[in-house]
């Protein structure tokens, strides 16, 4: 078996299968009766079982089997899903959790789950041998019966592994084993030996004598995951002997991808980009030839394949906002607090690469939120306010980018303490009488500005706002915030959809050219002698009925200034609710850019967030809006 | 005949000085480009340029060494893979790329005007000495995290 590609796609797939459990856990807390989230349980928890086994991860494999057990008890009603066991079972969960990491990564001998198996045992009873046999590895397939008459309780059953999965052998292997264990299992065809073949593809049938109910023969079947259909009685006999899966594969058109291959795709497509935008350039000197009609084509096409390419990476959020719930309770519960948390416009989809990003910094802005914002029961009752604390995210899409909103209704952030110390601490001048919500953001945001009175283990780890607000920049997003006293406070996190490849402005100061994301260009105005002002002694430009603060790019790149003319034309940057005003020399207009990865010299100026390569072939700094409104 | 250990190394022109790099740190020797300044950082950083479609922060030679570059020198950007790190090095001109017997790489410390923290060695090539490069040392500041 090629381990390391296996691996990874282990992992990917157990961590979807940890996902459920933690929202099935959630359920059943919420309402321990819940059967279906017993079964769901007991199914994820067996799939990652069988995979483990598959991969010859030993304890892993052992504990999911254990937990397993436990579910089938709680299942069959003999244990009763209470407080305690559904901790235990949350435990177990964030053990498999790390267990997989370590596993993939070549460490399951090392890993040590003593502590909860013994307190699996003593609610299930020591394992006894061979009570639910471990999965075996592809090569133990069990050998056909020999033929003989067929009772009353026995029945045809064909079952299709899902067309694109990596080892239909060794799914189709886990399946039939699955059966076995419910019952006399004869003539398998095409014969189990058949499944490591080449050619297999993923369909095979077989008798089955057993007094289960076909339900739960199908259960167990489709246990390990990736199965595509399974037929019992009749029906199977009628298709007749598992054949080429042709009618089965035209049916379904999704395949899984590895991830490192969409990544290189992206990559690629990138370089296509620059390449096009190179070559139309080029053609543009030969207008009305041939080299100009194919370049056109080219370009067309580059645009297509940029936009499949884009939309085969794109990921609803879900997938990975679904493990915060969890996050949110456990959290919640550690602290005695109630809270609940509504994820709205799960469906909403982003670059996976982006994806990956942002789950981290909006994770610490709940846990700040439930550990900060949201008040004690108590408190909550007295405020006339439900004793539930309530959060929620909502992702929306808004032209190129999305938004996702992070909101809690608790007692929101007291301007007057933050004030206070921001003046102690030198942030804002004394004259500051009121902390706007820009001005808000931006103490919060400055490296170390803490206002938690006491240091708690959930965000008083020296990570705070300002960490979350860097990270969003770097990503090439913005954030707003809003807070009220005794209502609550809105984070509002704008972010592009794709990290890869975006529209920019090209503008240029002396004979330097550089790339404003046009994410954040709100309009481009002319500065000039009716337009600017000087505004508490500082140059300004007056746009309708707005003072903006200028800042000339000349100066931030350090060129020299010299010859400025009174005519300038000017970028009016936006980043959230801030704006200002960019002088430059010359726009020279709208360009699609790729962000291209280097090795950067140490002491890079935050005004850049990145670099890029011009039509022309030369490389061209990307100006990170946020740091210069 | 006995195997006498042999080191290969690229031999290379900064102003007056000749100096190396091991030939095992060295991806390729390009050909001056356009290259676009980067502001705000360390003087001894040339800028970036695009070789082949892929971004490649260059250091000048001259700067980082204190050399004052020779007008006659057409240059020339050594490729250097240093740290897990990839940057160029701006050169005044190549010299060889030659293989040395180890025990031609004497053990002295420095040449007389060489700062000695960054030599590692000082080698012979064609009769004139050169000083092997110590890109760690030189580099760290520079292109380090």
């Amino acid at each position: 078996m090629d381990h390391g590609r296996y691996a990874a796609l282990f992992l990917s797939e157990s961590r979807e299968h940890i996902g459920a459990c933690n929202q099935h856990l959630g359920l059943l807390e919420r309402d321990p009766g819940s059967q279906e989230a017993v079964h769901a349980l007991f199914r994820a928890m067996h799939t990652i079982k069988g995979m483990a086994a598959m991969m010859g991860y030993a304890h892993v494999t052992e504990l999911a089997h254990r937990s397993e057990n436990l579910l089938d008890l709680v299942r069959a009603g003999t244990v009763t899903a209470d407080v305690a066991l559904i901790r235990l079972l949350t435990e177990a969960v964030d053990e498999l959790d790390r267990g997989i990491e370590e596993a993939a990564t070549g460490h399951d001998q090392a890993l040590d789950f003593s502590y909860v198996l013994e307190r699996l045992d003593t609610l299930v009873g020591p394992e006894s041998t061979g009570a639910s046999p471990q999965a075996p590895g592809p090569a133990s397939a069990p050998e056909p019966a020999p033929r003989r008459p067929r009772g009353d309780r026995s029945r045809p059953v064909r079952v299709t592994v899902r067309p694109g999965v990596m080892m239909p052998g060794a799914r189709a292997a886990l399946a039939l084993n699955q059966a076995s264990g419910l019952g006399e299992v004869t003539d398998v065809t095409p014969g189990a030996q058949e499944f490591q073949q080449e050619g297999f593809d993923g369909a095979f049938s077989f008798w089955i004598e057993t007094d289960r109910a076909d339900e739960v023969l199908e259960e167990a079947i489709r246990s390990v995951g990736d199965i595509d259909s399974v037929t019992i009685g009749d029906a199977a006999r009628s298709q007749g002997p598992a054949a080429g899966g042709d009618a089965v594969q035209r049916a379904h058109n999704t395949i899984r991808v590895d991830l490192r291959r969409l990544d290189a795709l992206m990559s690629h497509v990138g370089e296509l980009v620059v390449a096009r935008n190179r070559l139309v350039e080029l053609a543009a000197g030969y207008a009305g030839t041939e080299l100009e009609e194919v370049s056109g084509r080219i370009n067309r096409l580059v645009n297509e394949v940029q936009a499949e390419v884009i939309a085969t990476r794109m990921t609803p959020v879900w997938q990975v906002f679904d493990r915060f719930p969890r996050a949110v309770r456990d959290l919640a519960r550690e602290l005695g607090k109630q809270v609940s948390l509504t994820i709205e416009g799960g469906d909403i989809e982003v670059d996976r690469s982006l994806l990956d990003e942002i789950g981290d910094p909006i994770l610490h802005l709940l846990r700040n939120a439930v550990d900060h914002g949201i008040e004690p029961g108590a408190d909550r009752l007295q405020a006339g306010k439900p004793e539930e604390g309530r959060l929620v995210i909502r992702c929306s899409r808004e032209r190129d980018s999305i938004v996702v909103i992070v909101e809690d209704d608790g007692r929101g952030i007291d301007r007057d303490v933050v004030l206070a110390k921001a003046r102690e601490t030198g942030v804002v001048d004394d004259e500051v009488e009121e902390l706007t919500d820009a001005l808000l953001l931006q103490v919060l945001g400055r490296s170390g500005f803490s206002t938690a009175t006491k240091v708690t283990s959930v965000s008083g780890r020296g990570v705070g706002i300002d960490v979350v607000l860097t990270k969003i920049r770097a990503l090439g997003g913005s954030a707003e915030i809003q807070s009220q006293v005794g209502r609550g406070t809105t984070f509002i996190l704008r972010l592009p959809l794709t990290l890869v490849i975006f529209r920019a402005l090209l503008a240029r100061v002396c004979d330097e050219r550089y790339v404003v994301p046009m994410a954040f260009v709100a309009e481009t105005v002319e500065y000039n002698k009716a337009t600017r002002a000087e505004v508490h002694g500082r140059d300004s430009l007056v746009l309708r009925d707005e003072v903006l603060a200028t800042t000339d790019l000349r100066d931030i790149v350090g060129l020299d200034g010299a010859d400025r003319s009174m005519r300038r034309p000017c970028v009016i940057l936006e980043v959230g609710n801030r704006r200002s005003a960019l002088l430059v020399d010359a726009l020279i207009g709208q360009q699609e850019v790729v962000v291209e990865q280097f090795d950067p010299p140490s002491g890079m100026p935050r005004w850049v967030s990145g670099a890029t390569i011009l039509a022309d072939g030369t490389p061209a700094l990307i100006l990170d809006a946020a740091a210069l409104v | 005949m006995t195997n006498v250990a042999v080191e290969r190394v690229l031999v290379f022109e900064v102003g007056d000085l000749v100096c190396a790099v091991p030939a095992g740190v060295t991806r390729e020797v390009i050909s001056p480009v356009a290259i676009t300044r980067l502001p705000g950082v360390s003087d001894v950083v040339d800028g970036l340029i695009n070789i082949r479609g892929t971004l490649l922060t260059v250091i000048d030679g001259h700067r980082l060494l204190g050399r004052p570059a020779n007008p006659d020198h057409e240059g020339a950007i050594v490729v250097l893979e240093v740290f897990d790190r990839v940057c160029g090095l701006r050169v005044g001109r190549l010299v060889d790329l030659v293989a040395v017997p180890a025990d031609a790489v004497d053990g002295r410390d420095t040449l007389p005007g060489v700062d000695p923290g960054i030599v590692k060695a000082v080698g012979r090539h064609q009769d004139s000495p050169f000083v092997l490069l110590d890109l760690e040392e030189l580099l760290r500041p520079v292109m380090g995290t």
